[in-house]
């Protein structure tokens, strides 16, 4: 077990390194004269403590851009691996600053919708699965295709249709109302939940669909299996039936899968966030990266691919680690 | 070994089985009629058919296609036809204006005002109108001028050479200098007998400077640089520069320099006075020529549209000083006042044109508008200026317009009328905006759904059904071709993996796990970012973004490949394949790949769904496909915006639904078959 942990996390390092190069050559090829124009513009910013040819040495050498793509690669993977990420070119701030500025709201809204997933999708799942070509197994069917086929955008713009333009019941965008400052601790707590409320519904609405799915699936093998037939044969009662024996087994898999998106709740919802201008870390690398802020964008790649095969570790682990009958090697 | 059809097979042995046991009726259990087998492909189809979900996902992608790529034959607009309209709208019609501004006219053979002169005309002109003066006098640099009241709102400027004449009033004046280096005066401004003789006394006296008196004039005199004095003459009195002029010339100077005017009459002379201090400098203006008339009256001909010579303006203002006959343009005219108003009449009698302080044009300048409506304009301006009222209306008869916001024109060519409500209102400027309603040619912005447009048009004036039939067609297009491209990477990479292993595998299997982990959307948007930067063309970045995602899809069917391959390529068949020494090339694509073909169009077709959200999302956010091309993404971003989402929801809504619908069909499609090619994992 220990040693293929550390197989993995071997392989992961070296996944990573050339999928941050990758990332880097395509930074790297921004639009020449990139650099000078964004160490103008910093010049002359108000404030600004540096002059314009400060700034060029100061971004050149951060960036290595004057040694190469493969040169100025190792200069970034050195910098980055001693936790010196730079200074974000949009939010003028250390980019880790910014990051920790940011996580915790992506984190919030992440997380809370993610438990309203589990507690919505699960069960239609289950009963899904349970009443197999009934009405409500065809129902729930369409409407997870339905959630899985709507556009992100599609969803937040007709939320925001009906719930800000017509009823007027929450704010289009934005996550602080207009009174923000005059309340109290407690009511600038409920004012920003109030504004979380519809990227919460948009993001539960997208991603509830997948689980739905995927748990009717699972639950309909495990419906099939042979020691469900023997447990109802024996006369078990079927409610015993339903939760001991045939949902301890559809966990393995959901337990599996869930393990391994527990990773991404950080990673910031991109689309969701920049539409309803929640100011969580997908919103701040969505702004970055139409600015082309490099620092910003490398350092958010990087944590969003580090996220993506840490989940992929963890899934594969908690596989093992719930089904004893799986030996990992 | 030839293809054997089963069916065909059977159906001869029923035909020989007929043809022998005819007659007889009873059917046995294994009689043909009661067997049918069918092949592997019409298995799929029907157990496909049996699918409700799919079935109608099926409906709806025929649909869709029918829409997308046949619709816009039959369809009368294209994506990037503008359409306009006639709307009567309340627009900006004319303007009245009181002028307060004085325009200079050259007076043909007249002589020429100075530029700075000229320049501060309209303060002179006020001032004079303030002190009530008929008549003031300007020195210029090198002409002096006269500027006198014609009559109201009138007036002329004459010029002439000058010379000085004499100083008044007590003051100082310089003399000149004195050097020690000459003992003589230098640079004098004004011959003094006995000067020189005078100052040599007093220098005696005090080298630093004091004063001294000669022939009753006060002299002061101060050390300046190198051996000199400056001489200065304390004036007191009357004092010529040449010969003395009689006491009548002094009793009119009094007099001017009483009333505090700039110059005076005496003996036919002209006179202008210049205050300097608390002295006065007086020159004689020899002979006056007249130069430029300045006005505020504006020419407005009772005929629209007649010009008016500038020759014929001016002769018509030097009129205005005594009224009544002159000649321009070799006729004869007559001017008379009427009010604020001149009225000029030609030879004949009948009423020309009008000389008014109050302008009444068209906004845009042109002075096409009726004499009576810009009388009565100008009528309701006064009375509102009067009465305080910021806005008031009045009733006139504009010529009449058709439905495309042209004039309608009776049989005899003359102009239909109309009365139309014309609302005044007072600027904080000062002048009358004059509203109406008229046609006009605008872009059809956001029209409402109606025959002509069935789902009405957009903020640019396209139609909505012609941009969202061009919009699927990008759309289907773009989900095929990335579907294809990846498909077609992931075949080849997981086939050779799958097939040789080893370090192949490995190698293709961390390439693919580096793909796997590489953020898509992120690079999506960094690459639209960076298209954006470089404004590239919008058919190259549809190109470069179908090329992206193809390349960033392939792993997952590479995986997919792989573990197909893997498991087939211990099948008895791919042995025999070996076996029979068949060339690695037709192994993997004549034997392994059709046998992974089923999963292969299933991943496929959920695919097209997964690639047609990301290129709507994408072109939403302003980032894939750009305006003027249509997508159903650009769509929905064009009335993205707060205002545009509550009033044009006719726009978003149906196009939200096909990307909806579509996507859908893609997946229950894909679910279908799946389903249909392996019924044991139907769950």
């Amino acid at each position: 077990m220990l040693k293929y942990t550390v197989k993995r996390l071997v392989y992961s390092v070296l996944i990573l390194f050339f999928v941050m190069f990758i990332i880097y050559v395509l930074m790297y090829n921004m639009p020449s004269g990139y650099v000078e124009t964004k160490a103008r513009e910093l010049a002359s910013r108000p404030g600004a403590t540096k002059s314009y040819a400060e700034w060029l040495a100061d971004l050149n050498a951060q960036y290595g851009m004057d040694k190469g793509v493969v040169g100025g690669y190792f200069v970034w993977l050195g910098n980055a691996v001693r936790g010196n990420w730079g200074d974000s070119w949009v939010w003028t701030i250390p980019v880790t600053q910014e990051f920790h500025n940011t996580v915790w709201y992506s984190f919030a809204l992440g997380f809370v919708s993610f438990i309203f997933e589990i507690l919505i999708a699960i069960p239609l799942g289950i009963t899904a699965a349970r009443k197999q070509y009934s009405f409500t197994d065809y129902f729930t069917t369409v409407v997870a295709m339905v959630c899985i086929s709507m556009p992100t955008f599609f969803v937040a713009t007709v939320l925001k249709y009906v719930f800000s333009v017509k009823l007027g019941w929450f704010d289009l965008s934005g996550m602080q109302g207009r009174d923000y400052m005059t309340l109290t601790q407690f009511g600038k707590f409920l004012d920003v939940a109030k504004h979380f409320v519809m990227p919460l519904i948009t993001l539960t609405i997208i991603s509830i669909g997948g689980l739905m799915r995927y748990t009717r699936t699972n639950m309909l093998e495990v419906l099939n299996a042979d020691y469900i037939r023997t447990a109802r044969a024996k006369g078990v009662p079927e409610r015993k039936v339903i939760n001991k024996h045939a949902f301890r087994n559809t966990f393995i898999p959901l337990v599996t899968m869930l393990g391994g998106t527990l990773p991404g709740l950080f990673s910031g919802a991109l689309i969701t966030e920049t539409l309803f201008s929640i100011r969580g870390i997908g919103y701040a690398s969505y702004t970055s990266m139409t600015q082309a802020d490099i620092p910003f964008i490398m350092f958010y790649l990087a944590f969003i691919s580090i996220l993506t095969l840490l989940g992929n570790l963890i899934s594969d682990l908690l596989y093992a680690a719930v089904d004893p009958r799986v030996r990992l090697s | 070994m030839n293809s054997y059809n089963l069916n065909e097979v059977l159906k001869a042995r029923e035909a020989a089985g007929q043809k022998s046991a005819s007659g007889d009726g009873s059917v046995k259990l294994d009689d043909i009629s009661r067997v049918k087998v069918l092949s592997p492909g019409r298995q799929v189809f029907k157990r496909f058919i049996r699918n409700r979900l799919a079935v109608f996902g099926s409906v709806m992608l025929i649909l869709m296609f029918m829409f997308s790529f046949l619709g816009p034959l039959f369809y009368p607009y294209g994506q990037k036809q503008i359409f306009y309209k006639y709307e009567p709208r309340n627009i900006d019609y004319g303007m009245v204006k009181e002028n307060t501004a004085y325009t200079g006219y050259d007076i043909e053979g007249g002589a020429a005002v100075e530029r700075t002169v000229n320049n501060k005309m309209n303060s002179i002109i006020k001032g004079m109108l303030s002190s009530g003066e008929q008549a003031l006098f300007v020195m210029g640099e090198g002409q002096g001028y006269r500027v006198e009241k014609l009559a109201n709102d009138v007036y002329l400027t004459s010029s002439s050479a000058f010379e000085e004449v004499c100083s008044y009033g007590s003051g100082e004046s310089v003399i000149g200098t004195y050097s020690m280096v000459g003992k003589k005066i230098e640079n004098a401004k004004k011959q003094v007998e006995g000067l020189e003789a005078a100052i040599q006394d007093a220098i005696k006296q005090d080298a630093k400077g004091g004063t001294f008196e000669l022939d009753g004039v006060m002299y002061t005199y101060s050390r300046g640089k190198a051996k000199s004095y400056e001489i200065t003459a304390s004036i007191d009195g009357l004092q010529y520069m040449g010969e003395a002029l009689d006491e009548g010339f002094e009793a009119a100077l009094d007099g001017a320099i009483a009333s505090d005017a700039s110059g005076f009459e005496y003996g036919g002379t002209s006179y202008a006075a210049v205050k300097n201090g608390d002295s006065w400098l007086v020159y004689r203006l020899s002979e006056l020529v007249p130069a430029r008339v300045y006005t505020r009256l504006t020419v407005s001909t009772y005929e629209v549209g007649k010009k008016v010579s500038t020759q014929l303006n001016v002769a018509a203002l030097l009129a205005t000083a005594q009224g009544g006959d002159f000649e321009a343009e070799g006729q004869k005219w007559h001017i008379e006042r009427k009010d604020a108003e001149w009225i000029v009449t030609d030879a004949s009698g009948s009423e020309f044109m009008e000389l008014t302080p109050y302008a009444v044009r068209r906004y845009n300048g042109d002075d096409t508008m009726e004499y009576g409506l810009k009388k009565a304009l100008t009528e309701k301006a006064l009375e509102m200026a009067s009465s305080g009222d910021k806005t008031g209306s009045i009733t006139y008869a504009l010529p009449m317009q058709t439905e495309t916001g042209e004039y309608m024109v009776n049989e005899d060519g003359s102009l239909n009328y109309q009365d139309t409500e014309l609302k005044l209102s007072q600027r904080d400027t000062g002048e009358f905006v004059v509203n109406c309603q008229q046609i006009i040619y605008v872009i059809n912005m956001f029209d409402a759904p109606s025959g002509e447009h069935l789902l009405g048009t957009d903020g640019d004036g396209f139609d909505v059904l012609a941009r969202i039939m061009y919009g699927g067609r990008v759309s289907l297009m773009v989900g095929f071709v990335v579907v294809f491209l990846e498909t077609f990477l992931g075949v080849i990479m997981g086939g050779l993996s799958g097939y040789y292993g080893g370090w192949v595998d490995m190698l293709i299997m961390r390439l693919v796990d580096i793909f796997y982990c590489l953020p898509s959307m992120p690079i999506m948007i960094i690459l639209g970012a960076m298209m954006d930067a470089l404004r590239m063309d919008t058919y190259i970045r549809l190109l470069i973004m179908m090329a992206a995602l193809g390349i960033m899809g392939w792993a997952g069917v590479a995986r997919l490949v792989r573990g197909q391959i893997l498991t087939l390529r211990e099948q008895e068949f791919m042995v025999a394949t070996e076996a029979t020494g068949i060339r690695v090339k037709d192994r993997i694509f004549h034997h392994l790949v059709p046998n992974i073909m089923p999963q292969l169009i299933v991943q496929a077709t959920m695919g097209m769904g997964g690639v047609i959200l990301t290129e709507s999302t994408l072109s939403f956010l302003g980032l894939g496909v750009k305006h003027p091309l249509a997508t159903w993404g650009t769509i929905i971003n064009s009335v993205s915006s707060a205002s545009a989402m509550q009033h044009y929801a006719f726009i978003w809504i149906p196009v939200g639904l096909l990307i909806c619908i579509t996507v859908i069909a893609f997946n229950f499609v894909g679910d279908g078959l799946r389903d249909a090619y392996d019924p044991k994992a139907k769950r």
